[in-house]
């Protein structure tokens, strides 16, 4: 088979014996991916549940230091706030 | 499944088969080749674009405070980028969905909210750094930058609009290897292969200790090799180029390899900082060290690093671009495919013209606080990146989505859980940094 003939895909309907079928994903015929729509929440247990509501805590006492700090650069609070 | 009709022809038995588009070829070897080819991208891509404008700067920065003391930071962030992104393939195969769309799922609304809130600020803040990169170099190759940047938002916004996947991957692929180029101006300034070798491979301190300027740019090195959108992004495009069970060995594998290009372009970039130390020079931009290398290397060196520059951010903002609009468009449940038109995925594709549109003039405005940008995006994306990687690692323990196979290990676990305290150490350093800088005198 020519480079050519490698590189532009044809349609395949038979696969001679000993023969692979090379296809792209996105030519290919979609398959089954796992169902998780019906799933809802991750069922957690009270230690992974308490992590998270810290970290919960956590990223928002940062984003309001973000916000603080990004504003104090700003001049926002005045030139005598830093 | 598809892939099952087919491992069925590939068995040595004639087969017929509904009629796809592919190719026949006998040789095994010339299969596995160019199965590899055809799920080649996405790894890549996620890869090299964080090696954007904002990268650049770091690794230059880096080599120019520390010449090549820190490259064995680089081999110890391979690893690391590659643990955390071959999770996103499996999470991304497994359950053809975004990122996005799994925490909304997965850990209900406000979670998902505020993931998606943060990376598009993180993203948006960080799409302006990338066309203030371009407006820089452009000035310094004596072009408007009132006339370059918004071509170049053009250029950005029809990269995706041909309703191709495959037409922005090829597109987006050769992008990154244009970055190659970082290896000839590497080359160019003629490094002690010795010394970059030695310390690549053996961990030292550079000299004057452990500082606050050496801690801080640790972090930002941390920062910027792994970034949060790189877990939205890679899953979303794997969810978009539908790849199949059966691919997963390999998009590992181009996961790997775009982890080892894009370190080895790190390395090469620190290399270029390097050089600037050697002479002598101090910049407070790569386009100015661009300038003022040419004395010693040329133009050769000057035109490539400015290009490269233009090069790293216009990847940076197609993949950043890309993964706001994925993400925007599975929470929301709108259509959002490359493959798809514009009359069919409009929400789409207009977040993602918005996003590049509005990027692109904010660097228009004279006067704008591109310093403060800056600073916003590091600190922003220091501290989401752990509580991300987090939601990654519990998803990829979650039996219920994925099952046996694509279920993490205990050694996955442990790798992960590593390092997420890291990540979280140096997440809780800059968050010190921000609340009371004075802990940290300068250096």
């Amino acid at each position: 088979m020519s480079v050519l003939g490698l590189l532009r895909p044809a349609v395949i309907t038979e696969v001679p014996e000993n023969y692979f079928v090379v296809v792209h994903p996105l030519d290919d015929v979609p398959e089954q991916k796992v169902n998780s729509s019906g799933l809802g929440a991750m069922p957690m247990t009270t230690s992974v549940k308490l992590s998270l509501m810290a970290l919960r805590g956590y990223l928002i006492l940062m984003m309001f230091l973000v916000l603080y700090h990004v504003m104090d650069l700003a001049g926002v609070f005045g030139p005598h706030a830093r | 499944m598809a892939n099952e009709v087919l491992s069925i022809s590939t068995a040595g038995v004639e087969a017929t088969l509904p009629p796809v588009r592919g190719r026949v070829v006998r040789s095994r070897w010339l299969y596995s080749v160019l199965t590899f080819l055809t799920v080649f991208g996405p790894g890549l891509i996620v890869m090299e674009a964080d090696n954007d404008a904002g990268a650049v700067s770091t690794y230059v920065q880096a080599g120019a405070q520390y010449g090549t003391r820190l490259l064995w930071i680089l081999l110890l962030l391979l690893p690391v980028t590659y643990f955390i992104q071959e999770m996103v393939v499996r999470l991304g195969i497994a359950t053809g969905k975004g990122h996005a769309a799994m925490i909304y799922q997965r850990f209900g609304r406000w979670w998902g909210m505020f993931s998606l809130v943060d990376l598009q600020l993180v993203n948006f803040l960080t799409l302006v750094t990338e066309f203030a990169a371009i407006s820089l170099a452009l000035s310094h190759m004596n072009i408007a930058p009132r006339l370059g940047v918004p071509l170049a938002a053009v250029v950005l916004i029809t990269m995706v609009l041909s309703g191709s996947y495959r037409r922005w991957e090829r597109v987006t692929v050769f992008l990154c290897l244009l970055d190659l180029g970082w290896v000839a101006i590497a080359l160019k300034v003629r490094p002690s292969f010795g010394e970059v070798l030695h310390n690549t491979i053996v961990p030292g301190i550079p000299q004057g200790g452990v500082t606050a300027s050496l801690t801080f740019l640790v972090i930002a090195i941390v920062g910027t090799t792994i970034a949060p959108w790189q877990l939205f992004f890679q899953q979303s495009c794997i969810a978009d180029k539908r790849l199949r069970f059966s691919d997963v060995k390999w998009a590992r594998l181009d996961t790997f390899l775009g982890a080892v290009f894009t370190i080895v372009v790190a390395g090469c970039m620190m290399l270029a900082g390097n050089a600037a130390k050697m002479h002598g020079l101090t910049f407070s931009d790569p386009a100015q060290m661009a300038n003022d290398l040419h004395i010693f290397s040329g133009d050769f060196v000057r035109s490539a690093i400015l290009l490269l520059m233009i090069n790293a951010a216009v990847l940076g903002t197609t993949a950043i671009s890309l993964s706001s609009s994925w993400a925007y468009g599975e929470v929301k449940g709108w259509p959002h495919s490359l493959e798809m038109p514009i009359r069919k995925a409009p929400g789409f594709y207009l977040t993602y013209v918005l996003c590049v549109g509005l990027a692109a003039a904010i660097v228009l405005i004279p006067g704008a606080p591109l310093q403060l940008i800056i600073l916003g995006v590091q600190v922003l994306a220091g501290i989401m990146l752990p509580s991300a990687i987090i939601f990654l690692q519990l998803l990829l323990n979650d039996k219920e989505v994925l099952g046996k196979q694509f279920i993490n290990q205990r050694w996955n676990n442990w790798v992960n859980w590593t390092i997420i305290i890291v990540l979280f150490i140096l997440s809780l350093i800059l968050a010190a940094q921000v609340a009371a800088s004075n802990l940290f005198p300068a250096s």
